[in-house]
């Protein structure tokens, strides 16, 4: 390779590594990293009304290819290539010694201990944790380096270094918010504090902002929602309610970010598994129909606000066909309990109204209107999928729902015409 | 429409192999063993794997095994199930299924299911239902497929299974294209695919193209050529596959070529990287798109490759 035949770049590459490592040690509170090319910099220290930022001091050159200021660093993108190569170089040396020096360390215990060899062994161990967390700064998907850290962290008692493992995934998700990696390493962490005793309700508090406040930055990212519901696990049934409430304004504010749309869903179906087992006139029960309630007409309001938007038709979806399958069941006997409306004609009434009132189309209509038609079509073709008793008038069932379908969305043409024969075949 | 700049394309893949004075270009050095897959496999369909030499190859994958059995992403890294299965892939291709120690692959696979059935990527323990579809697949290939908990490896997966036909990375989680491959992929497998609600599934998927006859991964996102695979093979799997309109997203893969200087992105005029390329030819392969080898929606390697594996699995009973 030509970095390893060039002695001027493995200095260079040496020289930056020693640099940024001094950066993160000299202050630990780091809590955004970046990539900045490094006219930016210069930007950056105007804004600041200063020529030099924080670096200058702890790297001794007047001109630095880092810039930190507030707890925020930013490394020039022209030095990532030779840093990276020497993070790599280094944590792999770093790594491979441990673990021949850990071998060591067995044969000697099992031999009756050395000491200088465990001093070695903690000189080596720090060794990793200081060049992993470089690396993994650089390259957050670097699944050795993170393993290296469990391997040590696995042997250490002190819930602090937890915490601080925590910190350091933080900040990688602060630049890189889909690491599968830092996600994974995170939750790792997370059952091992629970297992040794640290406050569940703490924890789910921190993980919930830190995903909203990434799902912020990084829209519908799977991997941060992933990890909200990984922690539904550790919930109780008030904490369930807590998030359904505290996550319904967030997703009023994104109504295309389908994920807190699905993990509403999560939520809501947990409730309602609850309820199967509970007495059907129990308050429980009221308070997940009220729950129900209250979700589809805030739906209804959402869709008829932002028009055209799929994620809030498919959360429609959903819960109609649980409301059908739960709720209208039972109806009589909750109508008996505190007057509510519960019957299947008016739900369904209502539902054809929705569907009426988005499904205009005329020639000169923005996508917008097209994308609510389709989605209300497909809507009703999911109701009337869903629900063999719907008794919907005819001709809106076939002939002009598909007409409908193949103005508003002409490219799916093969699925609306696939869709209506089924339905066609199986009355 | 444009052609398929198959030579361009060649030279992109065998280039990519070469370069290593760029950040970009080295930074994923951590994976190169899917990245051998993707760059290899693409090449085989595209008729060209001859020109890659297999011996340097097949040694380098043999590099990356570890005393456990697992198989790292390069030499030196530490095993996971993702590379372990991109190494078998890769032998598969070549034909050299046989220079591997079988039992201790396998022995590595199975110490990887757990007791609910599902799969951890590695010793560290996380549990996705990716990992169930690499598990069924790489020991299908090694024709070991006995040697784990079937029956609890699917009911694994179809716990990942939504209200809306899909299925997620673990139970409950959203229904996203890529983890639906998996999932149908290792119902396949294992022939359970009358778990799946075809129709259901079906529509889900379809509804994923887009205007622009590009599919995206979920509800609301942008189209991408890497799920021209992962839902086209899903809808064939679960012969539903004529309900997608196919030309517009033949043009679509087209369109997303850099027919300059090789390569395929992940949308029109976005730089091109090889794991777009082997998805928007993998996905030209599932749409019958001319001089294409075939390649099966299941095991992700050429049907001809699928076909030697079988046979080699009849001559040795």
């Amino acid at each position: 390779m030509a970095e390893t035949e060039n002695t001027d770049f493995q200095a260079k590459a040496a020289d930056l590594l020693s640099q940024f490592e001094r950066i993160l040690q000299s202050d630990p509170l780091i809590d955004e990293i970046g990539f900045v090319h490094p006219s930016q910099f210069v930007k950056l220290n105007e804004e600041l009304g200063s020529s030099k930022s924080a670096t200058s001091e702890i790297t001794g050159n007047e001109i630095s290819e880092f810039w930190l200021q507030d707890h925020k660093l930013g490394i020039s993108t022209q030095i990532l290539h030779p840093l990276y190569i020497a993070a790599r170089n280094t944590f792999m040396a770093a790594t491979r010694k441990y673990r021949s020096s850990c071998n060591q360390d067995d044969q000697t215990m099992a031999g009756n201990s050395l000491c200088g060899l465990s001093n070695s062994l903690n000189v080596v161990e720090s060794d990793v944790m200081k060049h992993s967390r470089a690396l993994l700064l650089l390259s957050c998907d670097f699944g050795t380096a993170w393993n290296s850290r469990k391997f040590i962290l696995s042997k250490k008692q002190n819930l602090s270094i937890y915490l601080d493992e925590l910190l350091l995934s933080k900040l990688v998700l602060s630049f890189f918010p889909k690491s599968e990696q830092a996600w994974s390493h995170r939750r790792w962490v997370i059952k091992l504090l629970v297992e040794k005793g640290h406050s569940v309700e703490e924890i789910l508090k921190k993980e919930s902002e830190l995903v909203e406040r990434i799902a912020e930055m990084s829209k519908m990212n799977y991997r941060a929602w992933n990890h909200r519901h990984w922690l539904v696990s550790y919930m109780s049934r008030e904490q369930v309610l807590y998030e359904l409430n505290e996550t319904r304004k967030w997703a009023a504010l994104h109504v295309a970010d389908n994920c807190c749309f699905h993990y509403r869903r999560r939520l809501l179906l947990i409730i309602l598994a609850e309820s199967s087992c509970a007495e059907i006139n129990s308050s429980l029960t009221l308070r997940i129909y009220q729950v129900w309630k209250e979700e589809l007409d805030w739906d209804e309001m959402l869709i008829k606000r932002y028009i055209g938007r799929e994620a809030l038709w498919i959360h429609r979806r959903f819960l109609s066909v649980c409301w059908m399958r739960h709720f209208t069941t039972d109806h009589k006997k909750f109508n008996k309990e505190g007057g509510i409306k519960l019957d299947f004609p008016f739900f369904i009434e209502n539902e054809l109204n929705l569907v009426n009132s988005c499904s205009f189309i005329s020639n000169e209509d923005f996508e917008d209107f097209q994308a609510q038609a389709t989605c209300s079509g497909a809507y009703l073709l999911w109701l009337i999928k869903n629900c063999p008793n719907l008794k919907v008038d005819d001709k809106l069932r076939t002939y002009n729902l598909n007409t409908l379908l193949k103005k508003a969305c002409p490219e799916r043409y093969l699925l609306w015409d696939s869709l209506t024969d089924s339905i066609e075949s199986s009355d | 429409m444009g052609e398929l700049a198959t030579e361009k394309h060649v030279q992109y893949i065998l280039s990519v192999e070469k370069r290593k004075d760029d950040f970009q270009s080295v930074v994923m050095e951590h994976l190169r063993m899917n990245g051998a897959y993707w760059g290899l496999t693409a090449l085989d369909i595209l008729g060209k794997l001859n020109i890659v030499d297999a011996d340097e190859v097949v040694s380098w994958v043999m590099s990356c095994q570890h005393e456990s059995g697992g198989f790292a992403g390069n030499v030196g890294h530490d095993p996971h199930i993702l590379y372990t299965l991109s190494a078998v892939q890769v032998l598969a291709l070549f034909d050299k299924l046989d220079v591997l120690d079988v039992d201790k692959v396998t022995n590595y696979v199975v110490g990887l299911q757990n007791e609910d059935g599902s799969f951890s990527g590695d010793i560290w323990g996380e549990v996705d239902s990716r990992f169930s579809y690499i598990a069924i697949l790489c020991l299908s290939l090694l024709h070991q497929l006995d040697k784990i908990n079937v029956e609890k490896a699917v009911n694994f997966v179809v716990s990942c299974k939504n209200m809306d036909g899909g299925f997620g990375c673990t139970p409950g989680g959203e229904s996203h294209s890529g983890q639906i491959f998996c999932c149908v992929g290792a119902l396949a497998l294992t022939g359970s695919l009358h778990h799946v609600d075809k129709d259901l599934l079906g529509w889900w998927l379809c509804e994923r193209q887009v205007k622009s006859g590009g599919l995206n991964g979920r509800p609301e996102k942008l189209p991408d050529v890497c799920y021209s695979w992962w839902v086209l093979s899903s809808l064939i799997m679960i012969d539903r596959v004529h309900w997608i309109n196919k030309e517009k997203l033949i043009k679509f893969i087209l369109d997303c070529q850099d027919t300059e200087n090789g390569g395929i992105s992940d949308r029109p005029d976005d730089a091109v990287d090889v794991y777009h390329t082997y998805f928007g030819i993998a996905g030209l392969s599932l749409l019958e798109y001319p001089s294409l080898k075939a390649i099966d929606p299941a095991y992700a390697l050429p049907v001809d490759v699928v076909n030697r594996i079988r046979l080699g699995k009849r001559h040795a009973i």
